[in-house]
């Protein structure tokens, strides 16, 4: 994940912490690969706009990996970051300037060359977005500055800050290559799958919008990543993509053998699927865990004192034993055992009423009459909107909310219109408190999630809301930059367990388990991956005769 | 009787009017805004500046008189606007949702017309109490049994425990056997418990004790005298089968992965997407007002006593 050419010590034993839940090891062909066939993949919801740096989104992520290369290919075990569109690549000592030498007889769907000239186009517009044509920046590419054509098959990149984590944003799904046609298209004109063309695997075919894509094998695609087992072209000759909203139709088709491979298992799913020898597959999203951080802004949890009252009333163990599976492991620190740069902190997240009453008391937080506790004539109770694309959001702040009864506080939960939620989320005097969780394997997501000008979890002054009236930690914002400007490696990893350390301490933030992507799929379909945060990758996948 | 149906015909044209100006009203007055819930989305990670560029490239912040003057001017033209979600043009949506809809609403409703008509023909024509009683009650169970249950419990056994029809990639025809039933259902209660009341008052009529001395059979009547006479209260309440229509198919193709309106609605009521929401609701509008068009005009045509009152009352008329 992040940028160097060779292993060092620290990857390497990130590596060794990687956990494959599945017995299937990703990239180990069973027995040889049959080529052809028709897969069925069932989503859980339709894609949305398709423009790379918009692949966040789970359903546009597993169209964007088949049909997009990218310049870079982050090993999801290793995380190193290894060739692929690009053959090799060289960076100045403070990561200002990155050069990258491109594969030749690469080329797009639609026949045009993928070449230093389309490779510049395409960061150009994800660094810098396209105002007229409405593209928005991405969010892994920080600092662009301008590129350069040094040849036909070298392009450079300049920055005007250093920007460590650029190599491996062109690893991620957000930095999906497509053709010069594709960026001279509107925004608008992007949720249009037949309109996206990249040099990927798989060429979308059909569309049927709201229902099904339907991706077809390019014949002559012979530029995959170098390290794979897998060259040439993908196994599969069509992959149905069929969005099915119904938890139960998914889990249902899929074991009555009317599709071959389901997105979104949930977690009191799972059983059944394995008791009929039909594998699950976690696929861990690396990033950032789920977990509920707090608006200090909001007077109610502006006390240091009732935020960590709060971390130590809440029992991650039982929401993930009541509600999950082994595959959701509670969280032992901010960031995913998975990711880069993680530390171990389980001992600053312990569950401890006792400490939690004890601390509330210290606040002057006195339990009222309706066993709730006061404080000059306020009740300490807190509201919070469910995060729809995360699984049981619901269940587990229901839990949480029992949870913190037992020391006299209150979780309101809120369903709300996605108006209401955006708006309200915007508000810390409406929201003190919301769910967070971003995938991402480099230690920028930490920043991402948390940054003013980011995702702005905590709501600083001067970042995404206008309604902040004071709140900002600046100690925690320099910390933040010094993570995605340090050009060293291992301090940059050792500055994001100081990160990690501060959150905690100053109980930012409650960690409550890591997000994995659950996937089942049938006994004969075989040889799928995922990407370092949980994509599917159908390259090397292929159906056995059954 | 011309100026009597121009007349509807301009009432109709000042409801969609209505609803059209109403909806962007209201759409407007909600909290946020698609833009904001597209480009603010954590997902996309944007800086506050970036959010605010794409607001202004977007004429977010364009005063509202001028928005509305400005999409009213496209409706008409027939230009429907972009999905900000979907990042398509909602005719293109629209185009690819409208047909299944309205194929499954149309089926749904002949199915349980069907359903309707042989349950309060029959009950009416039995002399037994009890299966009288029974099949009377039907509608009531029918009325009570949830949508998204019913679709569910139909797949679990039909296609996955007993496999007979598959619902990931049917035929085109075999695939919407399932959803028609699941759809039809809700449907035909309120329509047979309409028929069967009005069934039975038609036969207490003074005609069908006449049409009975005369030597009619009890079957002959039902047929020749009653039906015609107990349909116009079942015409009444068509728009409201309407509505009925439109929610049963949104639950029905959310449960069944069918694309159509309901799930484009139900999609773009959570990400507010205006322009398709102005889209849907000036069609259901217009479906709704014409279904009433009809209606008002059958109505003459099937009560003879109805043709007189129609020429008196084309003015001042209520839709």
């Amino acid at each position: 994940m992040h940028i160097l050419r060779r292993r060092n010590a620290v990857t390497r034993a990130l590596a060794l912490g990687v956990l494959i839940t599945s017995s299937y090891a990703v990239f180990a062909a069973d027995s040889t690969p049959v080529q052809g066939g028709t897969l069925v993949y069932l989503e859980q919801q339709a894609h949305t706009n398709l423009y790379p740096p918009a692949g966040g989104f789970y359903p546009n992520g597993g169209i964007l990996n088949q049909i997009t290369d990218k310049l870079t290919y982050q090993n999801p075990k290793t995380l190193e970051v290894e060739p692929w569109i690009a053959e090799s690549w060289s960076f100045n000592a403070d990561k200002t300037e990155y050069t990258f030498k491109l594969r030749p007889g690469v080329t797009f769907s639609d026949g045009t060359p993928l070449d230093a000239n389309a490779v510049a186009k395409n960061f150009d517009t994800y660094g810098l977005g396209n105002k007229e044509r409405h593209l928005p920046v991405s969010e892994v590419i920080n600092n662009y500055d301008h590129s350069e054509v040094v040849d036909p098959l070298t392009v450079k990149f300049y920055f005007k800050k250093s920007s460590p984590g650029f190599l491996q944003g062109t690893a991620t799904i957000g930095s999906g290559l497509v053709s010069l046609s594709t960026l001279d298209r509107n925004f608008d004109a992007l949720g249009d799958a037949t309109h996206i063309i990249g040099s990927g695997p798989f060429v979308v075919s059909k569309e049927t919008l709201g229902r099904e894509v339907d991706l077809t094998a390019r014949k002559d695609y012979n530029w995959g990543p170098k390290n794979l087992k897998q060259q040439g072209r993908a196994n599969l000759d069509v992959i149905k993509v069929i969005v099915t909203g119904e938890d139960s139709v998914r889990i249902g088709a899929l074991l009555a053998g009317q599709a071959d491979f389901i997105r979104q298992v949930q977690a009191y799913d799972e059983k059944q699927a394995k008791d009929q020898n039909f594998p699950i597959y976690a696929a861990p999203t690396k990033g950032v865990n789920d977990s509920i951080s707090f608006r200090p802004d909001n007077a109610l949890v502006s006390d240091l004192k009732v935020r960590q009252a709060l971390l130590h009333a809440t029992n991650s163990k039982q929401v993930v034993e009541t509600l999950f599976s082994p595959n959701y492991p509670q969280a032992t620190s901010v960031i995913a055992k998975t990711a880069a740069g993680y530390v171990d902190l389980s001992n600053k997240l312990t569950y401890d009423p006792t400490l939690s009453k004890k601390l509330l008391d210290e606040a002057g937080w006195k339990p009222g009459p309706n066993g709730l506790r006061q404080k000059d004539g306020k009740t300490l109770s807190l509201t919070i909107y469910e995060s729809l694309p995360q699984p049981q959001n619901k269940e587990v702040l229901q839990l949480i909310s029992q949870q913190w009864n037992q020391v006299g506080a209150k979780l309101n939960i809120l369903a709300g219109d996605a108006g209401s939620r955006v708006a309200d989320n915007l508000d810390p005097e409406k929201t003190p408190a919301n769910v967070v969780e971003v995938g991402r394997a480099d230690p920028d997501v930490i920043k991402s999630s948390f940054y003013p000008t980011n995702r702005d979890a905590l709501l600083q002054k001067g970042g995404l809301s206008s309604k902040v009236k004071s709140f900002r930690d600046d100690k925690l914002n320099d910390l933040l930059v010094a993570i995605s400007a340090e050009v060293d490696p291992k301090k940059r990893l050792a500055l994001a367990g100081d990160v990690q350390n501060y959150l905690l301490d100053q109980a930012y933030v409650i960690p409550i388990f890591e997000e994995p992507q659950v996937y089942a799929g049938a006994p004969y379909f075989k040889g799928v991956s995922f990407e370092a945060v949980g994509r599917p990758s159908f390259y090397a996948a292929w159906l056995e005769k059954h | 009787m011309n100026r009597y149906v121009s007349g509807r015909f301009g009432q109709a044209l000042l409801v969609l009017w209505a609803a059209f100006t109403v909806s962007f009203i209201l759409l407007q007055v909600l909290p946020g805004d698609a833009i904001l819930i597209k480009f603010q989305n954590p997902d996309m990670g944007l800086s506050p500046a970036q959010i605010a560029d794409m607001r202004a490239a977007y004429g977010a912040d364009v005063p509202l008189v001028q928005q509305y003057l400005h999409t009213l001017g496209n409706f008409l033209r027939g230009d429907l606007g972009y999905s900000i979600q979907a990042g398509v043009p909602v005719t293109e949506l629209l185009s690819s949702n409208f047909p299944p809809t309205l194929r499954l609403a149309l089926m749904g409703f002949a199915l349980a017309a069907v359903v309707a008509f042989a349950l309060a023909f029959t009950s009416s024509l039995l002399h037994f109490g009890w299966l009288k009683n029974l099949l009377q009650s039907v509608p009531s169970l029918f009325i009570s049994i949830p949508t998204f249950w019913l679709g569910i419990a139909l797949i679990q056994f039909f296609s996955f425990h007993l496999r007979w029809i598959p619902v990931i990639n049917p035929g085109e025809w075999v695939g919407l056997i399932l959803p028609v039933v699941t759809l039809a259902v809700p449907i035909s209660a309120p329509l047979a418990q309409i028929l069967i009341r009005s069934i039975d008052q038609v036969q207490t009529q003074p005609f069908v004790a006449v049409a009975r001395a005369k030597g009619a059979s009890r079957s002959g009547v039902l047929w020749r005298h009653v039906a015609r006479n107990a349909l116009l209260p079942v015409l009444t309440i068509a728009g409201l089968l309407f509505g009925e229509l439109i929610a049963g198919a949104l639950i029905t193709e959310t449960v069944f992965g069918l694309n159509g309106l309901g799930q484009l609605t139900q999609q773009a009521v959570n990400n507010q997407d205006v322009a398709v929401l102005q889209a849907i609701v000036v069609i259901s509008a217009a479906a709704f007002v014409g279904i009433n068009l009809l209606v008002d005009l059958l109505y003459p045509l099937l009560d003879p006593r109805l043709k007189a009152n129609a020429s008196k009352n084309s003015k001042g008329a209520t839709a």
